[in-house]
């Protein structure tokens, strides 16, 4: 990928690291190499690269001169927000620049009349919803880590969270994007006015991790709160009975703001982090929160109720405040991190498999877990499929690693098996790269990258990412002989 | 050295004599009259007749069942009216998922009829009755209800696409949560047909509500019109759609909102908020909901602003109507701040220019979406873009098109 | 900053344990890897650490200090760089309530400052900084000692003298801090070495005096006594107490503390109570870990233990006594101020919160971003007065936010901080610590002697 040979790198990063230091302040340009080193990784904390130099910019209007230096060196660079990312999106390049966007953390607007928001990229997730609260608004995305991730890097990863279901995803709450392009020009994407003519670069930007240039400013949608909220936390005996019972609200025609699962053994993680106070002996447990008027709050929350009984609920329990809603939805969303309390070392997996396919699927998880004597928890987003499965292992054991990363592999495949998606929310990063073979088609990784030459030709801009092979953006298409091949084993028309 | 008939043997040969017959007045695409109209009946065929275009350098306009393709501006040259109408049919409804998969050349109609089954909606009115699903992306446009559901671009989740060379290739996928590769989707949707041609198509699906509502009131100044619909976007309601209607440029402005949900219920919301309003509850829509201020004879128009900027724009566009002597009627996505206009087809010339140079120079954008011949050449159609997004949008149309022979010169930017 | 390598005190036979190097640490209690083991990177710690909070840096967040901790004991050296980013830490341990893995930083991050007040070489001003202020502070009689020439200072009026004359801000930083802190002398009550209980007596107690309460909040130690005394118990105040060693043990000065630590047990080892009750929140928090501070000790280990037991916070062992005291009607509304070493430190929120709330009158309001820490962290506003001083500067924000009448707060550097910081933005507030408030309701005394500056 790179064109440099290894002579070229050291002189073009000297005179880089000089420009840095002309710009920025000096505890800001790191080039010390213990300092770097807190920085080989994001929160994903097995795929360690350091980088060259570390930047933190105080300005936006900094990131734009920091890749302006870099595009003239031809000197890859990387962005990376708070650093919680799960797929290695944000691991440095040994070679090149990472940019830290942890400095640009103010909200620069909250328009309430417009219902939107403008804030710079290292702004906390959380803290949106913080600036809008007053004016009864909030935003929307709600990842497990949003006390921590940055907006920059939700754009980047185009992430979830559990109230996704309805909501939709960061993708479905951006309005504007300011971004610096791999060769040092600013652009403003969308921002204006909906619906504007021409191609949807705002659209097809969200969710590129960070290979097509860098975001200096966000504009986000606004949502006003709802009227109602209701929560309630269910005791199931078996995951296949708590599954049982969403598809029983979902084919009611019940869309819920969240619908979330847990099985026994991530109940067991969290109940040692947080002490939530889970229903004891539960195989599964259902966190099902329900919002909007008033009126169809409490009517569909009845169902839901009745709904979980009839699938075997032996414990539920009603958030009567806020309080109480956010002690339910504590054990769920520590639930990764808690899990290192039951296992000294684990694999967050991140698949999506059709919602119908649920039941086979755990039980699938759960052969392979009894055969490879590796132990799963599973934390998911029932509503939607998209699976967590943690994967335990202790690191000190000889080739339990390895039997980890096996499983967890394994996992991967039969979402792909069963017409999913090998990421649902944490994106591919470097973590993935290896699957993206297996989901799509040469031509198919290769029309997406057709896109990735249009705003960095050179390679610069997050190489090494999402993709398996980089494509050579000088080259022409080839013309295609023959039919494709899917079509010519009959399969037309057929993913 | 391609000849006229080395390439009419050569498409002939990817779909049949049959279905190559030459163009004729009925086919034209803002007036260019296409040499050839193709009519494949699957991907595979569509991948032969782009690959044989490929190798003759010819140009290629995609449609479905025409409704929009006088839409844009007119193609510098057109070689193939590529007609996907045969790419018919729903390939799997995925009930238990609320997903669905259909070819591009499938009527939206038939779609939603199809997913009714089940009680559940693809959540895309339209407008204009023919559309197809392919249709729908390629112009990205879709009805009231994307002020809560989002547009046709937040509904898909997966697209199947031929590149101009012939490429089959696919994005997104069959599941709602997805995030592996590129967003090629959005990408796709309103691209008119200029990156590709789309023969398939998955969207996410809704429940079908039970009960649906409108609140109606008529306010007789922008201003109070613009503060009626802020009231309705500022609640907690959770209305599906807001919109305005203004036949005339200084006449009363109806302004409606749907609310959907359970029975009973969605009445009782209903009843609330027109009380809060000042307005009525009707249980049907009215009758100009969904629809365009315009028809086939008259000039369409879109125009966008901020949402809050509501009020501002509709005194504008009544000044400037006024002034041009312009009877400009006006309907659309008032929560959204995206409305479109219409204006008689047999509006001057100069009247309709100094109209529409107005209204883009106070609208973040405005866009003629369709009108005749002389109206196109006034125009530019889609109005500038900024030079750093113009210049991304050419890069990107020269990496997925290189010989630009995709709808050349209908879009943005000459592209 | 440039890098040197670590130049241990004396490589030949001169340090404690003439052990193996690991890269940055030595063998005599280094970071415990297992401990280190339990981060899994997750990042949850960020946004609660005061110094990430003021600089977005990771070096400065306790992800990234435990890295470096990591990292030292893979083989890098100590440099000064490493050692500049374990100074910043305010050992607030805000990171500890925050972490879903339950790392214990606290710990690491003592261990870790043991390792560099053995190992690295300070700078000459700042070996000077540290000495000046550790021959005081931990010696309550010293610190007395200062009672008069600083009430006399006080009195004279000479720091409105010095500012006038511009004098004032020329002294460095650090000076210009301590002079600024300097509380307010007023007369101090003597306080005797047993207070009988009124009514049953349902326990014995000993109290510890401190240094730096005992000799600037001498009307705290009397209020806990009266309290104590109230709910029916009787109080043993050993007369010969020394420092409980907090301040050193959270500066790294491990002997200093273990000194101290010896000579703390032995002198409550005379005294037979119940329970050993402290007011000062991070002595609190010391005190409770001096079975990890002397489990190399075979003499002192098991007195340490039993010690440990005893320990109670005068809010934890007044909520676990239950109230027998009347409490008279004190109208007043409370901005409380969570102490970090109380609250990240034992855990203890609800008690002094239920203490307070069951006065009649009493309205309590909290402060935003209660958990992050006020700056005082010890001695971390003497030693790094730039990063103390914006982070007194929101946390004095914060409380004025509130609206409340008086501040009250479990630690003294905690007021003397806030106070700092308010008197900056030309504002004042009353304070008081917890016993204070609720000993004016036992005593059914005016709530204007709670806010009247004293």
């Amino acid at each position: 990928m790179s064109t440099t040979t290894t002579a070229a790198p050291a002189a073009g990063l000297d005179r880089l690291v000089r420009r840095f230091r002309e710009l920025l302040p000096e505890d800001s340009v790191i080039t010390d190499p213990q300092r770097l080193r807190t920085y080989e990784c994001d929160g994903l904390a097995s795929y360690r690269v350091v980088p060259a130099v570390v930047v933190l910019p105080e300005r936006t209007e900094q990131i734009r001169e920091i890749v302006a230096a870099c595009a003239e060196q031809e000197i890859p660079f990387v962005a990376r927000g708070s650093g919680t990312g799960l797929s290695g999106g944000a691991l440095p390049h040994a070679e090149g620049v990472l940019i830290v966007t942890s400095k640009l953390r103010r909200i620069l607007e909250v328009d309430v009349a417009n219902e939107r928001a403008v804030v710079e990229p290292g702004v906390i997730n959380l803290d949106v919803t913080g600036a809008a609260a007053p004016h009864g608004y909030y935003f929307a995305p709600d990842p497990s880590s949003q006390q921590v991730c940055s907006v920059g890097g939700n754009v980047a990863e185009n992430s979830g969270g559990a109230h996704c279901l309805k909501y939709g995803f960061t993708t479905h709450h951006i309005l504007g994007l300011e971004v610096v392009t791999p060769d040092g020009d600013v652009v403003e994407l969308g921002g204006s006015a909906r619906e504007a003519p021409g191609y949807d670069l705002l659209g097809t930007f969200v969710g590129s991790e960070g290979t097509l240039g860098v975001v200096t400013k966000i504009t986000v949608r606004l949502l006003r709160k709802p009227e109602a909220v209701q929560t309630l936390l269910a005791g199931f005996p078996s995951t296949d009975d708590a599954g049982a019972a969403v598809s029983a609200i979902i084919g009611d025609g019940v869309t819920p703001a969240a619908v979330e699962m847990m099985d026994a053994l991530s109940i067991e993680a969290a109940e040692q982090a947080v002490a939530c106070g889970y229903p004891e002996g539960a195989g599964a447990v259902l966190v099902v929160e329900l919002d909007g008027p008033e009126a169809e709050v409490e009517h569909t929350f009845d169902e839901v109720q009745r709904h979980c009984r009839a699938h075997g609920a032996f414990e539920i329990r009603v958030a009567a405040d806020a309080h109480e809603r956010a002690m339910i939805w504590k054990g769920r969303k520590s639930a990764f991190a808690a899990v290192g309390r039951i296992s000294p070392d684990y694999i967050v997996q991140d698949g999506v498999i059709p919602r119908t396919a649920l039941s086979e699927v755990l039980g699938d998880i759960a052969r392979l877990s009894a055969e490879s004597g590796v132990r799963v928890a599973n934390v998911f987003h029932a509503g939607d499929g998209n699976l967590h499965p943690l994967v335990l292992f202790d690191g000190s054991e000889e080739g339990a690693e390895e039997r980890a990363e096996e499983v967890s592999g394994k996992i991967v495949e039969l979402c792909i098996e069963h017409g999913g998606s090998i990421t649902g929310e944490h994106g591919v990063g470097a973590d993935k790269v290896k699957y993206m073979g297996r989901m799509f088609t040469t031509d198919d990784l290769d029309t997406m990258q057709l896109v990735r030459c249009a705003y960095d030709p050179v390679g610069i801009c997050n190489p090494g990412k999402v993709f398996p092979t980089p494509r050579l953006c000088g080259e022409v298409p080839g013309k295609r002989r023959g039919v494709h091949p899917l079509t010519e084993a009959g399969l037309a028309d057929q993913f | 050295m391609t000849t006229i008939s080395t390439a009419h043997e050569a498409l002939q040969s990817t779909v049949g004599e049959a279905r190559v017959r030459p163009g004729d007045a009925g086919d034209e695409v803002c007036g260019v009259r296409p040499s050839w109209v193709v009519s494949p009946a699957d991907t595979a065929e569509v991948s032969a007749v782009l690959r044989a275009t490929a190798e003759h350098g010819l140009t290629v306009v995609p449609t479905g069942s025409g409704s929009r393709l006088d839409w844009g501006a007119a193609p510098r040259s057109l070689d193939v009216l590529l007609d996907v109408s045969r790419l018919r049919g729903v390939v799997e409804h995925a009930a238990g998922d609320l997903v669905v998969v259909a070819r591009a050349g499938t009527p939206l109609a038939e779609v939603r009829r199809e997913v009714a089954k089940a009680d559940q909606q693809l959540a895309i009115d339209q407008p204009l009755p023919t559309s197809t699903v392919g249709g729908l992306v390629a112009t990205g446009c879709s009805g009231p209800g994307r002020h809560f559901f989002g547009g046709v671009r937040d509904l898909l989740i997966g697209i199947t696409v031929v590149r101009a060379d012939g490429t089959v290739t696919t994005s997104g996928g069959k599941v709602v949560k997805n995030v592996a590769g590129y967003d090629l989707g959005r990408l796709y949707t309103g691209s008119h047909g200029t990156l590709g041609v789309i023969t398939e198509v998955v969207f996410r699906l809704h429940p079908l509500a039970a009960e649906h509502r409108w609140i109606s009131t008529t306010c007789d100044s922008p201003r109070r019109a613009a503060e009626v619909v802020a009231e309705l976007r500022h609640c907690q309601q959770m209305p599906t759609a807001i919109e305005l209607d203004r036949p005339r440029p200084d006449g009363p402005i109806e302004v409606c909102a749907e609310l959907e949900g359970r029975p009973k219920a969605t009445h009782d919301r209903a009843e609330r908020l027109a009380a809060q309003v000042g307005g009525g509850v009707r249980d049907t829509a009215p009758s100009w909901w969904g629809g365009y201020p315009f028809d086939t004879a008259d000039s369409g128009l879109r125009l966008g602003v901020q949402p809050a900027e509501l009020g501002d724009l509709l005194e504008f566009a009544e000044r400037a109507a006024q002034d041009a002597g312009v009877p400009l009627a006006l309907r659309g996505a008032a929560g959204l701040g995206v409305l479109e206009a219409g204006i008689p087809g047999d509006c001057p010339v100069p009247a309709f220019t100094s109209l529409l140079e107005a209204l883009r120079g106070r609208a973040a954008y405005a866009v003629l979406l369709r009108g005749d011949a002389d109206a196109r050449a006034a125009v530019d159609p889609w109005g500038a873009q900024p030079p750093g997004v113009q210049a991304l949008m050419n890069r990107v149309k020269d990496q997925f098109d290189p010989e630009h022979r995709l709808a050349p010169g209908r879009f943005v930017g000459g592209i | 900053m440039t890098e040197t390598p670590a130049r241990p005190g004396d490589p030949e036979g001169g340090s404690l344990h003439d052990a193996d190097v690991l890269g940055a640490f030595d063998q005599h209690h280094p970071p415990q890897r297992a401990l280190i083991d339990d981060c899994v990177h997750c990042g949850f710690c960020l946004p609660s650490c005061p110094t990430y909070d003021l600089w977005g840096e990771e070096m400065d967040s306790p992800r990234g200090r435990i890295y470096l901790m990591k990292e030292g004991l893979e083989g890098e050296p100590m440099t000064d760089a490493m050692v500049g980013h374990m100074d910043n830490c305010l050992g607030c341990m805000a990171c500890v309530t925050a972490c879903p893995s339950g790392v214990q930083y606290g710990t690491l991050i003592n261990e870790t400052r043991a390792q560099i007040e053995r190992r690295h070489e300070r700078g000459r001003w700042e070996k000077l900084l540290r000495t000046a202020i550790f021959t005081v502070f931990p010696y309550p009689r010293r610190l007395k000692a200062m009672r008069g020439p600083l009430a006399l200072y006080q009195k004279a009026r000479i720091s409105k003298l010095l500012r006038r004359i511009g004098l004032l801000d020329k002294l460095p930083p650090h000076l210009r801090t301590m002079e600024s802190l300097a509380p307010p002398i007023s007369r101090a009550p003597k306080l005797g070495t047993r207070v009988p209980a009124r009514g049953t007596r349902r326990a014995t107690v000993g109290m510890i005096t401190g240094c730096v309460q005992s000799a600037f909040f001498p009307d705290v130690n009397a209020a806990t006594a009266r309290i104590l005394s109230a709910e029916g118990c009787d109080v043993v105040i050993p007369p010969s107490q020394g420092c409980c060693g907090a301040l050193s043990e959270h500066s790294g000065r491990e002997q200093e503390a273990l000194g101290f630590a010896k000579a703390l047990l032995d002198v409550f080892e005379q005294s037979d109570v119940d329970y050993v009750v402290i007011n000062s929140a991070g002595c609190g928090s010391t005190l409770k870990e001096y079975p990890r501070l002397l489990a190399d000790d075979p003499v002192y280990a098991p007195k340490a233990e039993r010690f440990a037991a005893k320990v109670r916070d005068i809010a934890e062992v007044l909520t676990e006594l239950g109230p027998v005291a009347e409490r008279h009607r004190l109208p007043v509304t409370i901005a409380y101020h969570d102490a970090c070493h109380l609250s990240h430190g034992q855990g203890i929120r609800s008690q002094p919160r239920e203490l307070l709330r069951a006065i009649p009158g009493v309205e309590l309001r909290e402060i935003n971003r209660g958990e992050l820490c006020c700056g005082s962290a010890g001695i971390y506003n003497l030693l790094q007065p730039q990063a103390a001083q914006e982070l007194g500067d929101r946390k004095a924000g914060n409380v004025l936010d509130t609206g409340a009448s008086l501040l009250v707060t479990a630690n003294p550097g905690c007021s003397m901080q806030i106070r700092t910081a308010l008197e900056r933005r030309g504002e004042a507030l009353p304070m008081a610590h917890t016993v204070q408030v609720l000993d004016a309701a036992i005593r059914g005394a005016d709530v204007q002697e709670l806010l009247t500056d004293h």
